[in-house]
């Protein structure tokens, strides 16, 4: 095997030192570099892929260190999968980042870059780490860039913003080493395979503090109601392409610890129906503030706020085909969310302040790019035929299959109210009366490249999601088959 | 062959009987109220009389197509509604089209020359004639009601909607749906107190405040047709309500012209007495403006008219 | 490749390419959607033959589109419809704005419609179902004259919250009877009124929505009338009349069921929404003063009157419902074809600010006195039938005698809009500002007149219609639908002859114009609308003599309880009052980290102790 899945982490990292190095012989080492980084991790993505699919999943032990002790990768379709999808996504947003010239104003274009590099680089780290401590440390990896990158324009916004994310980081930080502290002592094991295995002999008292801990922890990361005050400062201070990283990137990891946590570590029952209510408020609630915002990224960030509350209800429904809907509506979220950003942003740049009222009538400076807005618009409210419908209705069957009359037609109900905000800003793009002059800044090739992947994606899912669906599948099966999980990782181990 | 020259010919003679009765009708009504009013009044062929002036005038005042268009829309409806009227019961003159057509068809038909005065007064341009026409939509709407009632009842109770088939139930069993169902009678006089547009009902008209609503921009040819289709029509009307309620004419045992003469002066009389009634409520009445007007048919006739509905249903068995 | 995925193509490759020449040359765009169009219907009627099948999967899900008589019978409407506006559009959208997005979108909408008829499974009706919807919403806000914040989202809104009751029951129905063909759920019974409710009644919602019934019909009105109008054409035309089949559809369990006296109050309920919303559409209409919301309206009304035929579940009432949709299509098509016309040429439709345009566009205003002859079901054109079927229908062979008083109140209603329409735009004074108004151009006329003369000849020749509709009819499970070329006859056997009727009308039509017009030829004036008798005196030339404002203000003044209920206002109270709602938990997130840190906190605390609640 050539290529292994410590690429994903060697890779960022060895580029991160080298960046500076690297600056004085060009100067535009800065952003090329982790543009070859993260294509470098498609391929890897891809490769690794390819291989489960032939020989089964992956287990790696860094540097000879057996588990409990030592770094465990493990590439299964589910964390294969979710990798890959990050990992496209991640060399997308650099592509559309890569001119983004607005960075240069604030801070150094060096630091953004590897800043969102080692982001990216962290939210793989997260989801192929098999052990709870590595996870640990790659969450403060995420977190850390995603702090400094929230402040990046230095203004006085985007300190509080992340002065905010920190303050409530330090909180996830803090309970989960707690919870990590816990389930230590209980199991004597960091390995998340063996601390599974050995579950059912801890305390039920001390099972469910240790929950508790892990559920505030990642709650934060995932942006869980109510402990995702961060979020909507944080995803309308940042740079856009990583608010759009955010949404598509971090949420992803934060939500999959979350499920990885709770499904494979625990077997606590009612944490099923745990996840189902405060996704549900958590998606009611953020759609509903969303309706009344003033500011595109604001309304964009509770949006997404919103869309990870209707996976965690669909992980929380927990059938398989509840947990394919999940995932999709994972796929299709960073997908579109990213687009909403990628294009919602180059308004921004092109209005003098952030507010959705003053985006009447840019369609006429900016066709192409209002074209993707609306495309992504229609597409995340779930309109067929585009990817999001399908995510959204096989979440409604699963529902439908365990009867939650009420759930059903509560998701549908935010729907509309998510199609209000929405419609708003299209009609406002189309057809308000126009004002201004024609458009300062055009989108640059790269950013349209980066756009068009992504509306070339949501259509041709939506027309034809049999494209996709057997990874989806699979990584559905993978998630939910905790015991061919433990044996696996054990066995290879030993 | 001769079947049709006869009944081309039997059209012709009750168009002219309905021309006829209708002209002397309205004779009799301005007699009658003169003489309630201790005038001398003018003689009952006088009708005849202004028709013919109006026809041998030599100059015409046309404002447009829907205007020249006016008098053809009511003539049409005129005949057409009489076509399928049945005057006299069983005689083959008066036959027409009578089991071709049916009370709903009939009820459209007879708005159709309504709507076609309506289009030429609006193609005047005077105003006033305009606000005749938007007061008579009005008032249809107002005592269309009650009368389809009274006609939904009678269809209802009888499980008929031909008024040829109504003529042969009150003949079979010898006994008028006046009496078989006297709320839709009740119903449907009141309501052709609006038909007839007589006092109470005259606003549309108005002749000392709208200069004759609608018709003030006619005159000549004009005037003289749509007055043809007027008399044609009040015929229509009382030959209806006649034919519904007070058991039709012609009903007797009596043999070729003898019968027909008798039915007809059976038909006269009958008629003459339904039409005294909107005549005399005419001679002691007021004014209503539209909205009294329409506010009084949506009042008492529409309740009578729920109360034959009920009655007919009654009748029919539906609540046993 | 399967033919119907062909037509499906043709409209989407359609679409795109206007779109895109739209760049290039925006004169084109037109011809090419109509072309497009045009080829689609020719592969569709020379190609399919009803009974067709095609199956196929897609994300796991057995898929089926096919046409039925059912089927066929809309899909008639669809593309007769769809031809006839976009030849229309050719000329009436000369010189606007965006082109190739409103022909694209344009496309889009009757692949969305086209799509809905063929579809036999759930899934993809659902789909077509909302592609029409938002191509449709894509047209409804093309007009930017109004505020987009309320207007056009409100068409949204009410479609999205019919369309997601329509998915509730779908998923429901793949739970609970274990398929998505809709064959097999009828067959299973899925539409029963007594299993589990909540199915048919969901699918009801989504449907009755679409068509316009109340109290959902308030995105009606505007939507209707602020589209372009070669738009609303097929809007009110043919894509109301996708909820028609539906609700149709649904209740095809109503007419299989062996007693006639089946779920009799889903209909009766379904009925007097139907009875309430043609009250409702009337009074508002007439009450209008721009002729686009006196037609929008007036829409609303004949759409209830459809859903009146269609809750009887008689023979006759189907019928009825069935010809008055095609019926409607047609003579509603041509007046909001004339609305458009009389906009593209005199620069509005206000009534309060034209009159007299009679003698400049003659030939349209022919085309609007047909159309509302029809409108208003008056003898011998083509409306008569249907309101002769509806009134049949329901004294004959159902229990509704109120409901028929109701309908017939509205229709009554309906002769004050429909002359108010005429008068308005054609009749009264001829002003100054509208001397130099032409006649529309050719292509706008010819698809006018052709839906006039079909308008006419359904009158004396219905026949023609009911045969595709007893076809349709028997393949939602009626038998023996029996009809006649050109007569009616009803349960009890009384008969309208049509085709006598029509003989002579234009008998007597012929007799009495030629003597009215050569009687006293030569002396006959034609003068002009100032020349008239005013209390003896001839009107200066200045003096305004139109009558436009508060034209039935008798009527609304005798109507006046009818009025004060606003469905309108309703729900926008309720909206208001939601935003607010809102507004209130949008606080929570107070922008201030100790309140955040402070939520963690207690959130925290309170998982902690209840934690034996929650997790067991």
């Amino acid at each position: 095997m050539v290529i292994t899945p410590v690429h994903y982490i060697v890779a960022p990292l060895i580029a991160a030192f080298a960046i500076p190095l690297l600056i004085k012989i060009h100067k535009d080492a800065a952003r090329i570099v982790p543009g070859i980084v993260l294509f470098y991790n498609v391929i890897v993505s891809l490769f690794l892929m390819n291989h489960i699919a032939e020989h089964g999943m992956i287990s790696e032990t860094l540097a000879g260190w057996q588990a409990p002790w030592g770094i465990n990768l493990v590439v299964t379709p589910f964390t294969g999968f979710l990798a890959t999808m990050v990992s496209i996504l991640g060399f997308i947003i650099w592509l559309y980042g890569y001119r983004f010239k607005r960075t240069l104003k604030g801070g150094e274009v060096k630091y953004y870059e590897i800043l969102q590099m080692m982001m990216i680089a962290g939210s793989i780290g997260i989801i192929i780490t098999g052990d709870i401590f590595n996870m640990f440390v790659f969450i403060e990896i995420v977190g850390i860039s995603a702090f400094s990158l929230t402040a990046f324009y230095r203004s006085r916004d985007g300190a509080e913003a992340g002065f905010k994310y920190l303050l409530i980081g330090g909180f996830a930080s803090a309970f989960l080493l707690l919870g990590i502290l816990i389930i230590y002592t209980q199991t004597g094991t960091l390995n998340m395979a063996q601390i599974a295995e050995r579950m059912p002999d801890v305390p039920q008292q001390m099972k469910i503090v240790a929950l508790i801990f892990f559920l505030v922890a990642l709650g934060i990361e995932a942006e869980m109601f109510p402990l995702n005050g961060w979020a909507p400062d944080a995803y309308s201070q940042a740079p856009s392409p990583t608010s759009a990283t955010f949404a598509a990137v971090v949420s992803v990891a934060g939500v999959y610890a979350l499920i990885r946590v709770v499904f494979t570590m625990f077997d606590v029952e009612g944490v099923n129906n745990y996840l189902m209510v405060m996704g549900f408020v958590t998606m009611l609630i953020a759609e509903i503030a969303a309706i009344s915002q003033k500011d595109l990224k604001r309304m964009l960030a509770y949006s997404s706020v919103g869309q990870v509350g209707l996976v965690l209800i669909a992980f929380g429904i927990g059938s398989n085909l509840a947990v394919f809907g999940a995932l999709f509506l994972m796929l299709n979220h960073g997908v579109i969310k990213s687009l909403l950003f990628m294009a919602g942003s180059y308004f921004i740049y092109n209005t003098d302040d952030k507010k959705i009222k003053s985006l009447n009538g840019i369609y006429k400076k900016l066709p192409i790019v209002s074209f993707f807005f609306a495309l992504g618009a229609l597409a995340i409210i779930g309109f067929p035929p585009f990817s999001g419908f399908w995510s959204k209705f096989y979440i409604l069957i699963s529902a439908a299959d365990e009867k939650y009359v009420f759930l059903i037609i509560g998701i549908l109900l935010v729907t509309i109210i998510e199609l209000t905000y929405y419609l708003r800003v299209v009609g406002r793009i189309y057809f308000a009366k126009q004002e201004g002059e024609p458009a300062s800044h055009k989108p640059s090739i790269n950013a349209l490249v980066a756009m068009s992947s992504l509306a070339l994606f949501i259509i041709v899912i939506g027309v034809y999601p049999d494209l996709i669906m057997p990874h989806i599948q699979s990584a559905a099966d993978a998630l939910l088959d905790k015991s061919n999980y433990i044996q696996q990782i054990l066995s290879i181990k030993n | 062959m001769e079947g049709i020259l006869f009944k081309i010919f039997g059209a012709f003679i009750t168009a002219l009987l309905a021309f006829t009765v209708g002209m002397l009708f309205g004779g009799l009504r301005r007699k009658v109220i003169a003489r309630a009013q201790n005038r001398v009044g003018p003689p009952v062929y006088q009708n005849f009389l202004d028709l013919l002036k109006l026809q041998s005038k030599t100059t015409n005042i046309a404002h447009g197509f829907m205007g020249h268009m006016a008098p053809v829309w009511i003539i049409i409806a005129a005949m057409t509604t009489l076509m399928f009227i049945p005057v006299l019961q069983g005689d083959l003159w008066f036959e027409n089209l009578t089991m071709k057509g049916d009370l709903i068809f009939l009820l459209y038909m007879m708005v159709f020359g309504n709507l076609g005065m309506a289009l030429g007064a609006g193609q005047s341009g005077n105003p006033n004639s305009v606000l005749g026409v938007s007061r008579g939509l009005s008032q249809l709407v107002g005592f269309e009601i009650p009368y389809f009632l009274a006609i939904t009842a009678l269809m209802l109770q009888f499980q008929t909607t031909t008024i040829a088939e109504f003529l042969n139930i009150q003949a079979e069993t010898g006994v008028w749906i006046v009496l078989q169902n006297p709320f839709a009678f009740i119903a449907a006089v009141l309501a052709s107190l609006g038909m007839f547009m007589y006092a109470p009902f005259n606003i549309v008209g108005a002749p000392a405040e709208l200069a004759s609503g609608p018709r003030a921009e006619f005159g000549g040819k004009y005037l003289g047709t749509m007055m043809t289709g007027g008399a044609v029509f009040a015929f229509i009307k009382l030959v209806l309500m006649v034919d519904l309620f007070l058991g039709g004419a012609g009903n007797n045992n009596l043999e070729g012209i003898a019968g027909t003469a008798v039915g007809l002066l059976e038909l006269l009389l009958k008629t003459f007495l339904f039409y005294m009634i909107p005549v005399f409520v005419a001679i002691v009445s007021p004014r209503y403006r539209t909205e009294q007007a329409i506010r009084f048919f949506w009042k008492w006739p529409t309740f009578f008219g729920i109360l034959a509905i009920v009655w007919a249903l009654y009748k029919n068995g539906t609540f046993n | 490749m399967e033919i119907i995925a062909i037509i499906l193509l043709i409209l989407l490759v359609g679409s795109m390419l206007t779109f895109l020449i739209d760049s290039f040359s925006s004169k084109l765009t037109g011809i090419t959607a109509f072309l497009f169009s045009l080829a689609a219907s020719v592969v569709f009627f020379t190609q399919i033959p009803s009974g067709y099948q095609f199956k196929f999967q897609l994300a796991g899900l057995d898929l089926q589109w096919g046409l039925t008589d059912y089927s066929y019978y809309f899909a008639y409407i669809i593309f007769g419809m769809s031809v006839l506006a976009l030849l229309y559009s050719i000329k009436y959208m000369e010189g606007k704005g965006r082109l190739g997005y409103f022909y694209g979108s344009f496309l889009l909408t009757i692949l969305g419609m086209f799509g809905v008829v063929i579809s036999q499974d759930f899934v993809s009706l659902f789909i077509f179902w909302e592609i029409m919807t938002w191509a449709s919403f894509l047209l409804v806000i093309y007009n930017a004259y109004y505020k987009v914040k309320t207007k056009g989202v409100k068409y949204m809104i009410f479609s999205a919250i019919g369309a997601y009751a329509m998915l509730t029951a779908i998923v429901f129905i793949r739970v609970h009877y274990d398929t998505l063909l809709i064959s097999e759920a009828i067959a299973k019974g899925a539409f029963n009124f007594e299993q589990y409710i909540y199915i048919p009644i969901f699918l009801l919602l989504g449907f009755s929505i679409k068509a316009a019934v109340m109290p959902f019909h308030v995105w009606a009105p505007s939507a209707y009338s602020k589209s372009p109008m070669s738009f609303t054409t097929i809007f009110s035309g043919a894509m109301s009349k996708m909820g028609v089949f539906g609700i149709g559809l649904v209740f095809t369990s109503i007419y299989l069921g062996t007693n006639p006296e089946n779920f009799y109050w889903v209909r009766t309920i379904l009925g007097w929404l139907g009875g309430i919303t043609a009250v409702m559409g009337t009074i508002y209409a007439l009450i209008q003063t721009d002729a686009k919301k006196l037609l929008a309206y007036s829409s609303v009304a004949q759409l209830g009157y459809i859903v009146v035929g269609l809750s009887t579940g008689t023979k006759l009432g189907i019928m009825a419902a069935l010809y008055l949709t095609v019926i409607h299509a047609v003579f509603k098509g041509a007046l909001f074809m004339v609305a458009g016309a009389v906009e593209k040429q005199a620069g509005t439709t206000d009534m309060t600010k034209i009159s007299g345009l009679i003698r400049r566009m003659p030939w349209t205003f022919l085309v609007a006195l047909v159309s509302i002859i029809a409108l208003a079901g008056m003898p011998p054109v083509g409306g008569f039938v249907g309101k002769w079927l509806l009134y049949e229908a329901l004294i004959t062979e159902s229990n509704n005698y109120i409901l028929v008083v109701v309908v017939f109140f509205s229709s009554t209603a309906a002769f004050l809009y429909s002359y108010r329409f005429l008068y308005g735009l054609f009749l009264g004074q001829e002003e100054k500002d509208t001397k130099d108004v032409k006649e529309a151009p050719i292509t706008m006329l010819i698809p006018m007149l052709i839906l006039m003369i079909i308008a006419i000849v359904s009158g004396a020749v219905p026949g023609l219609i009911f045969e595709p509709a007893a076809k349709a009819m028997e393949a939602i499970g009626f038998q023996d639908v029996t009809w006649q070329m050109s007569s009616l006859t009803n349960l009890w056997g009384d008969t309208t002859n049509l085709g006598l009727i029509s003989m002579l009308i234009g008998a007597v039509f012929v007799i009495v114009f030629v003597f009215i017009t050569l009687k006293g030829y030569k002396n006959t004036k034609d003068v002009g609308t100032k020349d008239i008798s005013t209390s003896g005196e001839i009107p200066k030339e200045w003096e305004n003599l139109s009558f436009q404002q508060d034209f039935f203000q008798p009527f609304q003044r005798a109507a006046a309880p009818l009025y004060s209920m606003n469905m309108n206002k309703i729900w926008k109270n309720l909206g208001e009052n939601l935003e607010a709602f809102f507004g209130f938990f949008r606080k929570l997130y107070t922008g201030n980290g100790q309140t955040y840190a402070l939520y963690v906190v207690i959130f925290l605390v309170v998982l902690l102790l209840f934690k034996d609640v929650i997790f067991s």
